[in-house]
């Protein structure tokens, strides 16, 4: 009885010793922050629940501040210094794609049943680009929304529901503008804020930036108009447009100088911090026409370079579960279940929000896409100085078929 | 002796590797990348010998910044060694508070550069902005001025903020060359009857000639480097009316990914600074030779 029980203990031991404990890696995760909500804290706690669930796993998390990001980033892949796994925004997806320094997801996806009925449509089209899948959606928003300061809106006897189309924008920027208060607040500095911004007016037109074969396209009809009516707007928007940033015009809407403001949701949390008493619309169109606001968010990607893939990915699908997404997020999750319960706890007029994002276009998907942004940038400059808004948009084009 | 040469050799030899390895090869690899067509999305390097350097010379963009950081660099290093000057002669005066304000005075200097741009932003805001409300008070204009938003007053504009955070650094220098002004020339001055401006143009700025020239090669140098005033103030805009070799670069490289482009600009202005860097170390050697043969 003796001899059997020594054997077992010993078999038993040498199972112990021989079976080595499972390696545990460290994966580099980076992200950016774009608005001052503790984000990273909630990071924090999303990364220690990841890495119980994976004993495995140790996630070293990096936090850039969003005007940072861009350029720590490519300096870190140009260096052979990539993270593993990190969020990418949607208008670097089709260059980071291009330059072949991240990983198609497509089988990793198909092997996870993991589609695109799960996500924003936009969101999703923003991953994609040569017919593959470069990134998982991670979080989502739409420029613009329409906020307006309800004081100043009753005191000009201005219907809020006006603003959802051009002409009644237009007239309310007219009664809301003088005795040194402005009704627009237009923007057009150097940034992305001024193409996202310019482009939901063309989207809303019906018109388009480039064509399928990438062609530009801003000379159509229809963007013409927009240019053309943004131009209009000119008038009703506070003075220094062509150095007017977004944060600009919230600081002169938050003092009660200016009566609207085009931002996404993300400026939710900053008004409602504020003792204004705001309201917002989901975009703006020619009557008869549906709103359509411009994609902005971020994709989670994996490099080619990362060293441990299998747990990047592990990571990106738990980032992006629906009991995950919403808690590490400061847009809005790209998961369309997570994004619901988000916006009802989190977002004022949840169900405008959703149905916006469900209408919104993305930006084009071209590797070159930070090129047309600019030309675009000088675009916005060239209508809101004054420029015929048709020899604008032909310049324009002239400078993006030139990209090809 | 020999031993001695080997000593010296290997003393030096850490800081030689140093200044290899963290400056010229950049400074090389910026050279032979700008020979190159090499993009982010088209990592490959294409050999394309001058071509970039020919599409960039016949283009409007490229005028627009050599005429910018020209404009720039001119400006302000004229308005900031005038204005240090200024400040110098008064700060060397035996005034009340003199030490107090030798102090207050660098505060534009120790500033952070984002601080000191970020801060004019605001000054000249056109409906916030400090300027415009005492031009409106004092009736000089009706409404708000635009100075960062117009092409006309945006480098303007910049210039005033530049000379602002930049003008202590030449008052340091100069204060520090006033007291070394031989005090007995002065006084033989005064003795024959020369008044102040005589005595500042004929012994004050004479003895200080070659400091003056120095100071004014350092702060060409450091101005036509000045990255971070333009950017914070209009990031090269509105249009390009403010973008200037570093801001153009930058933009290029970080913000387009084309860095075959971007190391072409950053050539130019490798190439600029080179001549500068030949001026200011002819200027020091004459002085040198100057005080050596006193």
């Amino acid at each position: 009885m003796m001899i059997p029980r020594i054997l077992l203990a010993a078999t038993a031991l040498m199972a112990v010793a021989t079976t080595a404990p499972a390696q545990t890696v460290t994966l580099r995760f980076w992200d950016n922050q774009q608005a001052e909500s503790g984000l990273s804290i909630y990071q924090k706690e999303a990364v220690q629940r990841f890495e119980k669930e994976n004993p495995n796993i140790k996630v070293d998390v990096t936090t850039v501040p969003y005007p940072e990001y861009q350029q720590r980033l490519l300096t870190a892949v140009q260096g052979g210094n990539a993270p593993d796994v990190a969020t990418l925004d949607q208008i670097w997806i089709a260059a980071f794609a291009k330059a072949g320094v991240i990983e198609p997801l497509d089988a990793r996806a198909g092997a996870a049943g993991i589609t695109s009925a799960t996500f924003f449509k936009g969101a999703w089209d923003s991953a994609n680009y040569d017919g593959h899948l470069w990134g998982i959606p991670f979080n989502v928003d739409a420029w613009s929304f329409t906020y307006y300061n309800k004081r100043l809106l009753q005191q000009a006897g201005v219907d809020p529901q006006s603003l959802l189309t051009w002409k009644g924008l237009a007239a309310a920027g007219k009664k809301l503008t003088g005795n040194g208060r402005f009704g627009i607040g237009l923007f057009g500095h150097k940034g992305e804020d001024t193409t996202v911004v310019l482009d939901s007016f063309i989207f809303s037109n019906g018109g388009k930036v480039l064509n399928a074969d990438g062609s530009c396209a801003l000379t159509s009809p229809q963007s013409v108009a927009a240019l053309r009516y943004l131009q209009s707007l000119v008038p009703y928007a506070p003075r220094g447009i062509l150095n007017a940033a977004s944060g600009d015009m919230r600081q002169l809407f938050l003092n009660g100088s200016l009566a609207m403001e085009f931002w996404p949701a993300l400026e939710q949390p900053t008004l409602l911090k504020s003792k204004l008493d705001w309201g917002f619309v989901a975009g703006t169109a020619p009557a008869g026409k549906t709103p359509v606001g411009t994609y902005g968010g971020w994709n989670l990607a994996i490099f080619k370079s990362a060293a441990h893939k299998d747990a990047a990915w592990k990571f990106i699908r738990f980032l992006t579960r629906t009991d995950v997404n919403g808690s590490v997020v400061d847009l809005i999750p790209a998961n369309i279940a997570a994004a619901k319960t988000f916006l009802a706890g989190k977002r004022r007029g949840p169900r405008r929000i959703l149905k916006y994002l469900e209408d919104a276009a993305p930006r084009p998907l071209s590797p070159r896409y930070l090129e047309v942004s600019n030309i675009e940038v000088t675009l916005a400059q060239d209508v809101y100085s004054g420029k015929d808004p048709g020899a604008a948009a032909s310049t324009a084009c002239a400078a993006i078929d030139a990209l090809h | 002796m020999k031993r001695g040469r080997w000593l010296v050799f290997l003393f030096v030899s850490p800081a030689v590797i140093l200044v290899g390895v963290l400056m010229y090869y950049p400074m090389i690899g910026t050279v032979i990348d700008s020979l190159y067509a090499t993009s982010f999305i088209d990592p490959t390097p294409k050999f394309v010998g001058l071509s970039i350097y020919r599409e960039i010379l016949t283009s409007i963009d490229f005028a627009e910044v050599v005429r910018n950081s020209c404009i720039w660099t001119a400006g302000v290093v004229l308005l900031q060694n005038v204005v240090g000057f200024a400040f110098a002669l008064l700060l060397d005066q035996r005034l009340p508070g003199r030490a107090l304000m030798r102090s207050l005075v660098l505060l534009p200097w120790v500033l952070p550069g984002v601080v000191a741009a970020i801060l004019w932003r605001f000054m000249f805001d056109p409906q916030l902005g400090l300027i415009n409300s005492f031009l409106i008070r004092l009736h000089l204009s009706g409404q708000g001025i635009p100075w960062l938003a117009q092409t006309s007053t945006a480098l303007p504009a910049a210039i005033v903020a530049a000379v602002w955070k930049g003008f202590p650094f030449s008052t340091v220098v100069y204060l520090a060359g006033l007291q070394h002004v031989d005090a007995e020339q002065i006084e033989a001055a005064i003795i024959d009857g020369a008044g102040q401006l005589r005595r500042l143009f004929d012994v004050v700025l004479p003895a200080m000639r070659e400091l003056i020239a120095l100071n004014v090669i350092l702060t060409t140098i450091l101005t036509f480097n000045y990255f971070d005033m333009i950017w914070v103030l209009t990031r090269g805009g509105p249009e390009n009316a403010t973008n200037i070799f570093p801001t153009r670069i930058f933009e290029l490289a970080f913000g387009e990914f084309r860095f075959g482009e971007g190391a072409t600009y950053g050539v130019f202005s490798i190439l600029v600074l080179t001549l500068l860097l030949a001026l200011y170390a002819a200027i020091r050697r004459g002085a040198e030779r100057k005080s050596a043969g006193a």
